[in-house]
């Protein structure tokens, strides 16, 4: 009965330890030994922001929203709260930018460029910027047509590409090889696989583009759902959306050209020694234009990132 | 008034000390060293000290009356009514038994034997034993 | 026309069952309750069988429950983590992990063990003791057995309970705090922010409340099955079997309204 009574003991007494010290970790955790640092943020709307949103600096949150109200002249007036051990990450510098994410809730995001610079103090009000994916669109159609004006310059009607296929045509009307005369015409076996690997390459990317055409089409119908901005900014990303697409578009009936000529050139290679060093420079050129837009594909897949598609990374 | 009956066992779980000890322990708030003394001194009286550990499935039928005997007597009612003595004791003479332990000590209070009358015989051989 | 007559009548008796096995609960909880207040109730007597209590309750088994939610929790948190390192949602985990583990699943498995291990114990106890008169017994000789017998089991089981379901929530803690950040304290900073997040005052209480129905529920449903038990040996089965369905039913109930409170 002692021993019982003893053990009983032990395990209240641990039991109670172990609470007590959980209740006083929790009382830490939640700020209750320290002061609360308060914080006025200044936004033009307030979107996606609720009491509860969290403040996060270099990804760790440090504060969160607990309340929203409107001054005098129907500005947004967000009122945060920081535990006081969090305050030192918060200057006079910093800036506060609402992030929107497209996958998971909104948060605001502390930049503090300078961690010397004087403390915020208590109670100051500071500029909330907003960052919304759907702004960066426009920037985006900037680079595609960029890189889209590069491709069709190769394949244009009197480029490079195509005269050298002309050259490559006219001097193999001549020929009657079959396939396999490519390698002799050639010189080598590398030179002959060259040739095929860029083909291979070209049509891989017209794959990628028509997906990506695709996910393009899908997208513009949801566009109202996840593009919470208002009318002037969904329409032009609408209109930017429509736009890309219009470019993958030609980009793909470019690149298909070029395929064309390309099967072409292979299945009735001359023989010519000259064509040879032609073959080798249409290469390299093919070789860039697909690295080129390989790489678009890759900044429109990231930019997009609720793709269905498993390799795509959310951000 | 107090009973022993075989419809009122003792609680099995216990052992004979603590089911007595419950009693002081219970109505008249003694503490638990208080209680299981006086358990033990009235066992002791009745010449079963040695029971006290036991529990109700390890105790011989006399060692069971004994221990509801204890129970009825550590009661200290006016009355002790022994019901059917012979469904409890059906391994000793029971008529007997019952004399001696009333015998045994100064008992306070009436002892009564509620019994079927064909037992009457046993009663009549203990009271005039020639 | 028979028929339809007959099974009114069957599905009346059995809701006038279950109301009045429903109200003879609540009227013993009531009872319970209202000693609870009396002083003499609260004497060395009882406290010593609360302690026994306690002690075959939670004590007994703490090392085989410690492991066996050392077990559970370190499995479910590697899924969970797994799980969300493939999605790209590691920064949810630890809530997640707290969330599921701590406030739902362990608190729910402790009272599923308690119920497993001492509330048909309780219930088979309670039932032989109704079969064996020994409850009238105890009546004769002026115990009073709500006190002596069923007012410390429901104070054990509500104690066991809150403190075996604390103990496993600190454990997953921990084991969540490893699985998260490994063996250093470079991460007690998030992880701290992470439970400040979690833990306000509604969600304790609400564990806290949980976990105390929990243990009236697997101690009180027994009980009072017990007690209905006619006088007959053969009936103690059945009786068990009432019982632990339902604390079965009660334990699943106080789990969905709670979860319903917290999340709906």
């Amino acid at each position: 009965m002692n021993k019982l009574h003893f053990k009983v003991g032990l395990f209240a007494a641990a039991s109670l330890l172990l609470a007590g010290a959980f209740v006083v970790y929790l009382l830490h955790a939640r700020g209750f030994f320290e002061d609360t640092f308060h914080l006025q943020l200044a936004a033009s709307s307030a979107d996606g922001v609720a009491p509860g949103v969290p403040i996060v600096f270099s990804g760790i949150e440090i504060g969160r929203v607990t309340a929203l109200g409107l001054n005098d002249d129907g500005g947004i007036v967000i009122h945060a709260e920081f535990l006081g051990r969090n305050a030192k990450w918060l200057k006079q510098d910093s800036t506060f930018t609402l992030d929107k994410p497209l996958v998971g809730g909104a948060r605001i995001r502390v930049d503090s460029p300078d961690l010397g610079a004087p403390a915020l103090p208590d109670h100051s009000t500071m500029l909330l910027l907003t960052s919304d994916i759907s702004k960066e669109i426009p920037l985006l159609v900037e680079r595609v047509k960029a890189i889209l004006a590069n491709v069709e310059h190769l394949t244009r009607k009197d480029g490079e590409i195509n005269a050298t296929l002309a050259n490559v045509k006219t001097v193999t009307g001549r020929m009657t090889g079959e396939y396999g005369v490519l390698e002799g015409v050639l010189g080598s076996p590398e030179k002959a696989r060259a040739v095929t690997d860029s083909l291979d390459k070209t049509r891989a990317l017209i794959g990628k583009l028509d997906s990506l055409a695709l996910k393009v089409d899908g997208m513009a119908g949801k566009t109202d759902q996840w593009l919470f901005a208002p009318d002037g900014v969904a329409e032009h990303t609408r209109e930017s959306l429509a736009q890309v697409r219009l470019m993958l578009n030609d980009a793909q009936s470019s690149l298909k050209q070029a395929d064309a000529l390309m099967t072409n050139a292979v299945a009735i290679s001359a023989n010519l020694k000259d064509g040879t060093q032609d073959i080798a420079r249409l290469r390299a050129e093919i070789d860039d234009a697909v690295r080129k837009a390989n790489a678009l594909v890759n900044e429109i897949n990231r930019k997009w990132p609720f793709a269905r598609d498993p390799e795509v990374k959310l951000p | 008034m107090a009973r022993v009956a075989p419809d009122l066992p003792l609680r099995a779980n216990l052992s004979a000390l603590d089911n007595i000890a419950l009693i002081p322990l219970y109505q008249r708030h003694y503490s638990a060293a208080e209680s299981n003394r006086q358990a033990e001194q009235l066992l002791a009286q009745l010449g079963h000290a040695d029971i006290a550990p036991l529990r109700d499935p390890d105790m011989t039928p006399a060692q069971r009356f004994i221990a509801k005997l204890a129970r009825a007597l550590i009661l200290g009612r006016p009355r002790l009514v022994i019901d059917r003595p012979g469904a409890m004791l059906y391994d000793v003479p029971y008529p007997d038994f019952i004399r001696q332990l009333a015998a045994q000590q100064e008992m306070a209070g009436t002892w009564e034997i509620y019994d079927f009358s064909w037992n009457q015989a046993l009663y009549n051989q203990a009271l005039h034993p020639e | 026309m028979n028929f339809l007559a007959a099974s009114i009548e069957s599905l009346g008796a059995k809701v006038a069952g279950w109301f009045s096995v429903g109200y003879g609960m609540f009227a013993f909880l009531a009872q319970a309750g209202s000693l609870l207040l009396e002083r003499a109730t609260w004497n060395r007597a009882t406290f010593d069988v609360v302690v026994k209590q306690v002690y075959f309750t939670a004590v007994q088994i703490l090392h085989v429950f410690l492991g066996y939610a050392l077990v559970i929790s370190w499995l479910i948190i590697s899924i969970i983590l797994s799980t969300a390192r493939d999605f790209g949602l590691t920064e949810f985990a630890s809530e997640m992990t707290i969330r599921v583990l701590v406030l739902e699943l362990l608190p729910f498995l402790t009272a599923l063990f308690i119920a497993l291990r001492s509330g048909s114990a309780i219930n088979t106890e309670v039932a032989l003791m109704q079969v064996n008169n020994e409850l009238d017994a105890l009546a004769h000789c002026k115990v009073p057995p709500m006190q002596f017998e069923f007012l410390p089991r429901l104070i054990g089981g509500v104690i066991s309970v809150v403190t075996l379901a604390s103990l496993a929530g600190l454990l997953a803690l921990l084991m969540g705090y490893l699985a998260i950040y490994g063996m250093n304290t470079a991460g007690f900073a998030p992880f701290t922010q992470t439970i400040a997040k979690i833990f306000d005052f509604k969600i304790m209480a609400g564990l806290l409340a949980k976990c105390a129905l929990f243990g009236l529920a697997v101690t009180l449903i027994p009980v009072t099955a017990g007690l209905e038990t006619p006088k007959k040996l053969f009936m103690v089965p059945v009786s068990v079997l009432r019982g632990m369905m339902r604390v079965f039913f009660a334990i699943v109930a106080i789990e969905v309204v709670s979860l319903a409170l917290k999340y709906v």
